[in-house]
C-alpha cells in the first residue's frame, strides 16, 4: 500500500485504455438493455408492430398529395424516424433519470472510469438499439410490405445522423427536466406521443394543413420528412435541407439545455 | 515513495447552498488505517462533508487532502479515484444484470482490482453470483453495493450509512467486513445514525450538527463519558417506599429510580448496605456510565439551540428518545 506522489503518476498510467475501458462499457450497457424485456419490448418490438398493423390496415391505399405513392410506403420511413425517437429520445431520457436517481450516475462518476467514456458508451449503445430497429423495419417494409428501400443511402444516412444526434440531446435534455423515476415514463410519453401525433406518423400530414403548421415548430416532424425524402427520391429531392437544419438546430438547442441542466447526483431526493 | 501518514485532512471546511451552510468550519483528520465515524443527525452536513472529499462537490472555503492530494484537483482525479473506494446512501446497483457482472463491469475500472470471487465471498453473496440484481432482498443488494465499493482494493473507504435497512445479521456482516478490511490497514470513513454502530467499529468519532463538529474523540472517551456521572438504575419492590432509601433518586415513568453519583462505588456501598439491613430487593440493579447516545444527544441537542427543531433534523432525534431512560438524561443533561 505504498502512495507514491500522485504528481510523478499520471492519471492514465496503470489502468487499462480508455477506448476498450468504453468497449466493455458498451457491452455491459447492451447485456442491461436486452434483459431488461419490457424496456427493450416497448423499444424495439413496439415500432415493428406498429408499421405491422398500419402498413397491414394501409392495404393498397395511395396518397394522392405525396405524388400517388402507397401509404405502407410513407409507413416505413415514418417509423424507422420513430425507431430512433423512441431509442433516442424516450428511451435515453427515461433510462438517464432513472440512473440518475437510483444513484447509479453518481457511483459511476465517483469510479475511475471516466464521465466521457460512460456517456460515450450510454450513447452507442443508444445507437445500436436505434441500428438493430432500423434493420429489422426495413425487412418488415421490404419482405412485408414491398415497398422501395431509400434510393440515396448517403441522404439516408445522413438524415439518420443528423436525427440521431438531435434526438439523443433532446432526450439527455428531457432527462434534466424530470425530477423523480416515477415522473420518467409519464411524462416522457406525453410529450413524445403528442408530438408524434401532430406530425403525422399515423397519418400523412396534408401540406399547409393546420397540423403541419404546428408540428413544423417541432422536431419531429422535420426529421420524418428527412428521412421520407430518400426513400421517395422520385416524388422529389431525396435532401429535406431545411429538415434536416432545423432538426440540427433542435440539437443544439438540447445540448445546451443538457449542459447546464445535467446532474450526477438525484434530483428528487 | 514516502507514505504520508495522514489520509484525510480537513481544516476550516466551508460549503453553502443558497443560504443554508451546510458545513462551517470543520476541520478533522484520519490517519491511515484508522476507521473514523462522522456522527450526526440528517442534514447535519456528513454526506456534503464526505462529497467534498470524495471530488464530487467543491467547496467554498477550506482546504482538504485525500491521500496527499486535493479531490477538488483535475488533474490528480484519476489517480485518487483508483484509489477511493465509495458506497453511497442510496442504493446504486443494476437491475438487470447479474450479481457477478455488476462486479466484474466494476472491477475493470481499477487498475489493480480484488478478484470478483472474493469479493462475492467477503459479501456473502457467493451463492447468489448468478442471480439477477433485482430478485435480490434490500439487504442483499445493500451487501453487493459495498462489494462494489471494496472491488477496487481502495486504500481509502466511504460508507455513507452502509447498515441503514440490513437486518441484524447483515449489519454484523458488514461490521465485520469494515473489521477486516481495516485490518488490512484500509482507511474508512463512515457516516452513520446508529451510536452501536460507530462504538463498534470507529477508532474516532466526530459528532456534526448543522454543519459543525460539536465534539470528537475515541468513541468511549467522547464528552467526557469515561469520567463523570454514573447512573444507578433498580426498582423496588411494590409497598416499599422510595423515600425510606438512604439516597435522592429521581423516578422513571415505568417506575425505575435512578440515582446519579460522581462516586459510584461510595453509592452503591450505601445502597447496597441499606438494602441488606431492611431486607429490601433492589430489582434490577445497573450501573451506567453516560452513553454514547447520552453525548450525542447532549452536542447535537445543543447545537440545535432546544428549539424543538422542525424538519428532517429534529425527526431523527426525536425518533430516539422514544425510550423514557434517555428521555431523561436528556432532561438532565
Amino acid at each position: 500500500m505504498s502512495t507514491p506522489g500522485p504528481a510523478a503518476a499520471p492519471s492514465a498510467i496503470g489502468g487499462p485504455s480508455d477506448l476498450r475501458l468504453v468497449a466493455r462499457q458498451v457491452r455491459y450497457e447492451q447485456l442491461s438493455f436486452w434483459r431488461n424485456r419490457t424496456g427493450a419490448i416497448f423499444t424495439v418490438i413496439f415500432s415493428v408492430v406498429f408499421l405491422l398493423l398500419l402498413g397491414a390496415s394501409a392495404g393498397s391505399s395511395r396518397i394522392t398529395f405525396l405524388g400517388n405513392i402507397k401509404l405502407v410506403q410513407y409507413y416505413v420511413p415514418g417509423f424507422v424516424a420513430y425507431g430512433v425517437m423512441a431509442a433516442c429520445f424516450s428511451t435515453l431520457a427515461i433510462s438517464l433519470v432513472f440512473r440518475r436517481e437510483t444513484g447509479l450516475l453518481k457511483r459511476l462518476r465517483l469510479s475511475p472510469l471516466p464521465a466521457w467514456a460512460l456517456l460515450a458508451a450510454i450513447f452507442v449503445s443508444t445507437l445500436i438499439v436505434a441500428l438493430v430497429q432500423i434493420a429489422l423495419l426495413l425487412a418488415v417494409g421490404r419482405l412485408g410490405f414491398g415497398v422501395h428501400l431509400p434510393s440515396n443511402l448517403v441522404a439516408f444516412a445522413l438524415a439518420l445522423l443528423v436525427g440521431v444526434f438531435a434526438f439523443t440531446a433532446l432526450g439527455v435534455a428531457m432527462s434534466t427536466l424530470i425530477p423523480t423515476t416515477e415522473a420518467a415514463g409519464p411524462l416522457t410519453s406525453i410529450v413524445f406521443f403528442v408530438l408524434l401525433f401532430l406530425s403525422g406518423l399515423w397519418f400523412p400530414l396534408q401540406p399547409g394543413s393546420t397540423l403541419a403548421r404546428i408540428s413544423a415548430y417541432f422536431p419531429i416532424r422535420h426529421f420524418i420528412v428527412a428521412v421520407f425524402a430518400p426513400f421517395n427520391a422520385h416524388a422529389g429531392s431525396p435532401w429535406a435541407w431545411h429538415d434536416l437544419a432545423v432538426l440540427a438546430l433542435w440539437g443544439a438547442a438540447g445540448c445546451f439545455v443538457a449542459a447546464r441542466r445535467w446532474r450526477w447526483a438525484p434530483r428528487g431526493g | 515513495m514516502k507514505a504520508t501518514e495522514t489520509a484525510v485532512g480537513v481544516q476550516g471546511l466551508c460549503k453553502t447552498y443558497g443560504a443554508t451552510q451546510a458545513v462551517n468550519e470543520v476541520s478533522f483528520s484520519v490517519e491511515r488505517g484508522e476507521v473514523f465515524a462522522l456522527l450526526g443527525p440528517n442534514g447535519a452536513g456528513k454526506t456534503t462533508t464526505i462529497e467534498i472529499l470524495e471530488g464530487f462537490r467543491r467547496r467554498d472555503a477550506g482546504r482538504v487532502e485525500v491521500l496527499g492530494v486535493d479531490p477538488g484537483e483535475r488533474a490528480t482525479q484519476r489517480w485518487l479515484r483508483n484509489r477511493l473506494g465509495v458506497v453511497l446512501q442510496e442504493l446504486a446497483v443494476e437491475p438487470f444484470l447479474s450479481v457477478r457482472q455488476v462486479v466484474s463491469r466494476n472491477a475493470g475500472f481499477y487498475p489493480a482490482p480484488r478478484p470478483v470471487d472474493e469479493v462475492l465471498d467477503l459479501v456473502g453473496l457467493s451463492e447468489k453470483s448468478d442471480a439477477r440484481v433485482k430478485t435480490l432482498s434490500g439487504g442483499q443488494q445493500r451487501r453487493l453495493d459495498v462489494g462494489l465499493g471494496i472491488v477496487g482494493n481502495p486504500e481509502l473507504l466511504f460508507l455513507d450509512e452502509p447498515t441503514t435497512g440490513l437486518d441484524p445479521a447483515g449489519r454484523r456482516m458488514s461490521w465485520d467486513l469494515v473489521r477486516s478490511l481495516a485490518a488490512e490497514g484500509t482507511t474508512v470513513i463512515l457516516t452513520t445514525h446508529y451510536m452501536e454502530e460507530a462504538e463498534a467499529l470507529a477508532d474516532r468519532v466526530a459528532i456534526v450538527a448543522r454543519g459543525v463538529v460539536v465534539g470528537s474523540g475515541a468513541p468511549d472517551q467522547i464528552g467526557g463519558r469515561d469520567v463523570g456521572t454514573a447512573t444507578i438504575r433498580f426498582r423496588l419492590a411494590n409497598g416499599v417506599a422510595a423515600s425510606r432509601l438512604p439516597l435522592a433518586v429521581t423516578a422513571g415513568d415505568d417506575g425505575s429510580l435512578a440515582v446519579r453519583t460522581d462516586d459510584e462505588v461510595r453509592a452503591l456501598n450505601t445502597l447496597t448496605s441499606w438494602a441488606l439491613q431492611a431486607g429490601v430487593d433492589l430489582v434490577g440493579l445497573t450501573v451506567s456510565r453516560t452513553t454514547l447516545e447520552d453525548v450525542y444527544l447532549r452536542l447535537t441537542g445543543d447545537a440545535e439551540g432546544h428549539d424543538g427543531g422542525v424538519g428532517p433534523q429534529s425527526t431523527d432525534t426525536a425518533g430516539r428518545v422514544d425510550d423514557h431512560d434517555r428521555a431523561e438524561s436528556r432532561r438532565a443533561a
